[in-house]
């Protein structure tokens, strides 16, 4: 194995499995910032962790192994889509390939456990929660698709790490496909993440929960868990809007500098739009999100146009 | 060998149904059938492998013929990897009363015929399986359903959509003969009119055997009033055989077809997957959704064939066998995983008694074995990793992202539509089925003989079993048939059979590799979770009681979705309350998704036809001299035609 390989394999490990907590801390600290109050500090997540890790799990009367077993299932996926992705051009192969489509699936993997646990324990609030998820997830899936196809067509490969290097330099500047793409792709961030204005995270009103409703009956590890994968959701979006969507070093050890600072900048960035943007209307996200498979589509199209 | 096999195995499902006719050895002969089918696959599968051909060549002539090459050896694999564990099931969840000895007496001609067109090998032969194919199904559905009002009103809807529709099939073969097409793709001259013709009227009559959009109506009507095996017969087999008829005519013997084909099958197949699961989720009977669902999967299999004739007519060979061997795994992989729901909703129907969705609950703790394989189908179908729905889905995505790689821009769009189309297919496939998980195997049973459920007897067991197996074996090693898939398209050569997918210009899926580590992830956290836990404590509901009328029901769960999509789907809701003394006592709802191609497309057509019937029937008066009256016009009218010379 070379030694950008090796390299990028640590950071991914090291910063999608160990420091993907302090993305999401990172969001609440410097939003506490920009509204004036003092907030939590960066690393509160990992306090939680520990903290949850300690705890014993809540077993809610008449569930079963479904219900059990959906936390460590949702984080397996997670962890698994953190493998999948490569933090640059290069990394190891852990046995799991770096293909981008191959992505749609283990995150729809990680909804399914927590929708079907949500059943299990049959909890209203969680199932409201499950159910409008699962509903904005039919346009996440099919945004996510079309900005990582623009990514595939631009760079000529599904192979992320031939797609972070097809697309380095000021590529996304220059290319009116990919810069549709990192529109669309923003906003995939979004609602992936659950950031508003498709959900807020600080919400502690069971109605109004999108992401969080399906977790309201775990405790302990289970949700320490779930926790987590919502951080590693962070890094694997934040990762790839770093190092395909927005303009990035050619050369690995480049990319790999660059990627803490970048990824800072887009949780501030998601900072921002937390304080400058309220939660949208739930039935009026899925136009939002179509608006960006269409600009996703034009990319496409652009892409199309332009290709000798 | 392979030939003894094929020639004993449907020896053997043929003295299967005799013997499944008697009382005495009604199991015995099921079982038959079952080792029989069971024998034509594995044959199958080995021509598959070995590729070559056994039998007779294909012929234009009216003469019969029979034989088997791989593409015919895929399809009986697929016909005995459902059929066998399908009759196992039978064995039990038949009873050997009159209906059921009829049954499965009658499975043994609709599997013969089945595998008659498949390897029928000149077109009377195929003719006459396509058409004892559709007649013997309709005829089973009768004996089972003792022929109620219900039952005769869907099996006359089912044979004459699929009669009016399947003309095309008739049209299509028999123009191929005509040319002397039937097994040379020279005939029909690429970008001729005999080609298109002979292409649209293979995608009408074939069509509507397999259900595609806006040709299905009969489809979610008659699978789900057959007996639990023979609708996973019609749905993981029957249907698939009309698609085996579509590859043969469409893609190989048609030649290389105009792009504007490939395009018309893109959107075909876009509009029967997106149709198919969004009707699904708003269905409230088990076995109705799981029909929709495979007007669903049908689509998705008509995205690689288009994407397949799309890169065929741009010149991108490698990707268009590829493209096809997508399509053809995923047809492999959806009579698996359908066969597979619709033996579990039988085995849940015989123990709870009804497959109303909200009337179901918590099998899972009851039925730990039919629940446990269930649950594996509803993961396959919404194509989730590692399952082998999901690495179907892959590939059709890999193949579809390659028709704007290579294509001009209008092509290109569509095939950005239908890889979004495609996407949204699963989320909503995910949506749909985490719903049928909930509300048949997870939760409170709701209601009390779903709580006094009792697992389903040892051969019904086995047939789940071994599909859910099937399903997650294929999902690890989807490779080692995906080789040989692809190189059926005619003009690839043959493609080596690896367990994982490694494709040019991808990322590559190795299956196996992220099932292990999807497996060994999750029980690692698992056994770092450990057994602690607190005291069990009742679901949170904000303090109030959890009653069960309050529990979620199938359409609160998909409530958003209605909501985000009224403008499309209009559903209707009737609210209706009733007052006393300025205070409401009782609200009465009621809330329906009506099916706006029925509504919109079929209605008028049969409003219009029976309006016609009417008033040509005023022609029959009864009375002589009326119809004295006619002869006398018609004679009239011969002659000065004849006087005019029109005629003679």
């Amino acid at each position: 194995m070379s030694g950008t390989a090796l390299a990028a394999g640590a950071v991914q490990v090291g910063g999608g499995v160990a420091l993907a907590p302090l993305l999401p801390g990172l969001v609440q600290h410097w939003k506490a910032r920009l509204q004036g109050r003092r907030g939590p500090s960066p690393v509160q997540p990992f306090r939680e962790l520990r903290r949850l890790f300690g705890k014993s799990a809540v077993t809610v009367e008449g569930t079963g192994p479904v219900y059990r077993l959906a936390p460590s299932a949702a984080a397996a996926a997670a962890a698994t889509a953190v493998l999948l992705v490569p933090p640059a051009a290069a990394g190891p192969d852990w046995g799991v390939g770096h293909d981008a489509l191959a992505l749609a699936g283990l995150l729809a993997l990680g909804r399914f456990a927590v929708a079907a646990a949500a059943w299990d324990a049959a909890n209203g609030f969680s199932l409201m929660g499950a159910s409008r998820d699962l509903t904005l997830s039919v346009f996440v899936e099919a945004t996510l698709v079309l900005t990582l196809a623009v990514a595939a067509l631009v760079s000529g490969t599904t192979d992320l790490r031939g797609v972070v290097a097809g697309t380095a330099g000021g590529h996304v500047w220059t290319s009116p496909a990919l810069a549709l793409g990192a529109i669309a792709f923003a906003l995939v961030v979004l609602a992936e993440t659950g950031r508003q204005p498709v959900d807020n995270p600080d919400t502690h009103l069971e109605l109004t929960m999108i992401h969080e409703g399906p977790l309201l009956e775990y405790a302990g590890r289970d949700l320490a868990y779930l926790q987590w994968a919502a951080a590693a959701r962070h890094w694997v979006v934040l990762v790839l809007g770093a190092q395909v969507f927005l303009p990035h070093a050619d050369g690995v050890w480049w990319q790999l500098a660059a990627l803490p600072g970048v990824l800072a900048a887009l949780c501030a960035a998601l900072a921002v739009t937390e304080t400058l943007v309220a939660k949208m209307r739930v039935l009026l996200v899925p136009r939002l999100l179509a608006a960006g498979a269409t600009l996703a589509l034009l990319g496409v199209a652009a892409w199309v146009a332009g290709a000798p | 060998m392979t030939a003894a096999a094929l020639a004993f195995g449907p020896g053997a499902i043929a003295l299967g149904g005799i013997l499944a006719a008697l009382r005495r050895t009604f199991r015995a002969g099921l079982g038959l059938q079952a080792a029989g089918a069971a024998l034509t696959g594995a044959a199958g599968l080995a021509v598959l492998a070995a590729g070559g051909s056994h039998g007779a060549g294909f012929t234009s002539e009216l003469h019969p013929r029979l034989g088997v090459d791989a593409l015919s050896g895929f399809f009986l694999g697929t016909l005995g990897l459902v059929a066998a564990p399908a009759l196992v099931f039978a064995q039990r969840y038949l009873e050997p009363d009159a209906r059921g000895r009829a049954t499965a007496a009658l499975s043994s001609p609709f599997l013969l015929a089945m595998a008659g067109v498949v390897c029928a090998r000149d077109p009377v032969t195929f003719l006459a399986g396509w058409e004892s194919m559709t007649l013997v199904p309709a005829t089973i559905i009768l004996v089972a359903r003792g022929a109620d009002r219900r039952s005769r009103q869907t099996v006359f809807t089912y044979l004459a959509v699929t009669h009016l529709g399947g003309a095309g099939t008739w049209v299509s073969v028999l123009l191929l003969a005509g040319a002397g097409g039937i097994g040379n793709s020279a005939a029909a001259g690429a970008g001729s009119g005999l080609q298109a013709a002979v292409v649209l009227a293979a995608l009408a009559g074939m069509g509507t055997k397999a259900g595609v959009m806006p040709l299905h109506v009969w489809l979610p009507r008659a699978h789900p009033i057959a007996p639990a095996p023979v609708s996973a017969l019609m749905s993981g087999v029957m249907i698939k055989v009309a698609l085996y008829a579509l590859v043969r005519v469409v893609v190989e013997w048609a030649g290389p077809p105009p792009l504007w084909l490939g395009v018309l099958v893109l959107a075909a197949g876009a509009l029967s997957a997106l149709g198919g699961v969004v009707y699904a989720l708003f269905q409230h009977d088990l076995k109705r959704l799981l029909a929709l669902h495979s007007i669903e999967n049908v689509g998705i299999i008509l995205l690689g064939i288009g994407a397949c004739l799309v890169l065929r007519a741009r010149g991108a060979e490698t990707w268009a066998a590829f493209a096809l061997g997508a399509a053809l795994l995923h047809t492999l992989n959806h009579a698996l995983f359908k066969a597979l729901l619709f033996l579990g909703a039988g085995a849940f129907e015989r123990a709870a008694g009804s497959l109303e969705l909200d009337r179901l609950g918590g099998l899972l703790r009851r039925m730990p074995w039919t629940g446990g394989a269930f649950l594996v189908g509803a993961a396959a179908i919404a194509g989730l990793p590692p399952l082998n729905g999901f690495a179907s889905e892959w590939l059709t995505l890999q193949a579809l992202l390659r028709v704007p790689a290579y294509g001009g821009v209008r092509e290109g769009v569509a095939g950005a539509l239908a890889l979004a189309a495609l996407a949204a297919t699963a989320a909503l496939a995910v949506l749909c089925f985490v719903k049928v998980v909930g509300l048949v195997l997870l939760g409170p049973p709701r209601r009390e003989a779903v709580a006094a459920a009792e697992e389903a007897p040892a051969p019904m067991r086995a047939a789940t079993a071994f599909l859910a197996l099937a399903c997650v074996a294929l999902g690890a090693a989807p490779g080692l048939l995906f080789g040989p898939l692809a190189g059926l398209a005619p003009w690839a050569g043959p493609a080596p059979a690896r367990a994982g997918l490694q494709l040019p210009g991808t990322g590559s899926l190795p299956a196996g590799g992220i099932a292990l580590v999807l497996a060994g992830l999750a029980a690692a956290l698992v056994l770092l979770r450990g057994r602690r836990s607190a005291a069990p404590a009742p679901t949170w509901a904000c303090g109030q009681l959890v009653e069960p009328a309050l529990a979620w029901s199938s359409a609160g769960f998909t409530k958003p979705l209605r909501l985000v999509l009224e403008l499309v789907l209009r559903p209707e809701r009737e609210v209706a309350g009733r007052e006393a003394g300025g205070v409401l006592q009782e609200v009465a709802y009621r809330g329906h998704v009506p099916h706006l191609i029925d509504e919109r497309l079929y209605r008028p057509v049969a409003r219009l036809s029976l309006a016609g019937a009417a008033r040509a029937r005023r022609l029959q008066s009864g009375s002589l001299g009326v119809y004295v009256a006619y002869l006398i016009g018609l004679v009239v009218t011969v002659l000065a035609a004849a006087r005019l010379g029109l005629v003679g």
